[in-house]
């Protein structure tokens, strides 16, 4: 594979996501509260089955449990 | 059915509040002191509705701006994201037993006249007029609980506590995650939103994302030299784009709907206002004349003996 992190199980909009937050904090004081103001995400998610809502879950948490997964299952 | 229902509810309700006042005949002064009572009590909660609608409105219109330039930040991104199609010609591929995902982008909140229905009920439109095997991701619960009425089966996937702010490309990100994550295998993916005519109008359109399959067979699709390995990466980030896109648009569209809305009904309430105003006076100056001629009377009468 040419792309650590594929192999990783990282989606490339994780991928880019991570590399930004890094970017973020990697800035000066003032901007670097601005700018991860930016990154935020506080969705909720739920899956549907035959008509019927499922748990809500926090969509963060829920992607980085399945890129780890698909982590396991690259390996 | 609901009207015919709803008759017998309100003409019980009417006569109910009719029944003080006229058990109250007797005491004729304290009947319309009541009256003027209950107008007072109204004008108050309708200039308290004003208030709010006031308020409501001027955080909308301090919200607009950054929402439109939001928008229109995100609609250049879009468009540059979606030339390499554009220019590639791709066209989704045609096959009977594949799927179509509707993304349907609405929001948490209400209060915005009829930016939600409007976009459910294209969606539904869509769904009878293009039959299809549709799967429906829905962003929002304004909509969610709408296309969950009509089409429960057909939902995969919802999203909510969008639309507090402007959204971000983050969200975006991480929708377009959890969409690629979905199992199924979705020849065309279609992004329903508002698209903002002006800050008047807006209408339901729908833009294309595409499967890998599609791409490859685009017929200009040679010219630009893409690698397999990145294709899948290029679907992601373009998928992801798009969804940003949609989501500034319709967050635009949502924000200037719902100063719109506002707008109306703090006019709504100030003509209200007006008219019970008026109202309220007539009646205490008739409570006031009223009185005066007792008095009057009264006086004339005692002298008289």
């Amino acid at each position: 594979m040419a792309f650590a992190w594929k192999a990783a199980g990282l989606t490339y909009n994780r991928y880019l996501a991570v590399s930004a937050r890094v970017v973020r904090r990697s800035l000066k004081e003032d901007k670097r509260v601005q700018a991860e103001r930016r990154g935020e995400m506080e969705l909720r998610f739920a899956r549907w089955e035959n008509g019927k809502q499922g748990e809500q879950k926090s969509l963060e948490t829920a992607n980085q449990k399945a890129m780890s997964e698909g982590a396991g299952q690259s390996q | 059915m609901l009207s015919r229902a709803a008759r017998p509810a309100l003409r019980a309700g009417s006569v109910a509040t009719f029944r003080p006042a006229t058990a109250a005949v007797p005491a004729f002064q304290n009947a319309n002191y009541a009256t003027l009572r209950e107008i007072e009590g109204r004008l108050k909660s309708i200039k308290n509705i004003q208030k709010i609608t006031k308020t409501m409105k001027i955080v909308a219109s301090t919200k607009l701006s950054k929402a439109q330039r939001a928008m229109t930040e995100s609609r250049s991104y879009g468009k540059t994201s979606n030339a390499v199609f554009d220019e590639a010609e791709t066209k989704p591929v045609e096959s009977e037993n594949k799927k179509v995902l509707l993304v349907i982008c609405s929001s948490d909140k209400g209060l915005c006249g009829g930016v939600h229905s409007g976009l459910s009920r294209a969606a539904r439109r869509m769904m009878n007029e293009e039959p299809a095997d549709y799967d429906v991701v829905v962003i929002g619960d304004k909509s969610k609980a709408q296309i969950s009425r009509s089409n429960p089966k057909d939902i995969v996937l919802s999203f909510n506590s969008i639309g507090k702010d402007v959204p971000s490309f983050a969200d975006a990100q991480a929708i377009a995650d959890q969409i690629s994550l979905l199992p199924g295998d979705y020849a065309q993916t279609k992004i329903m939103y508002n698209q903002f005519d002006n800050a008047q109008s807006y209408h339901p359109v729908t833009l294309e994302a595409y499967d890998e399959e599609s791409i490859t067979q685009s017929p200009n699709f040679t010219a630009f030299e893409i690698d397999d390995e990145v294709l899948a990466n290029m679907r992601e980030y373009s998928l992801a784009n798009s969804l940003y896109w949609a989501l500034a648009e319709g967050h635009a569209v949502e924000i200037s709907a719902r100063r719109n809305a506002m707008d109306n009904a703090t006019k709504n309430a100030g003509e209200m206002i007006d008219k019970f105003t008026i109202l309220y006076n007539r009646t205490r100056q008739a409570v006031i004349t009223g009185e005066l001629v007792e008095i009057i009377t009264g006086a004339t009468a005692s002298e008289d003996m």
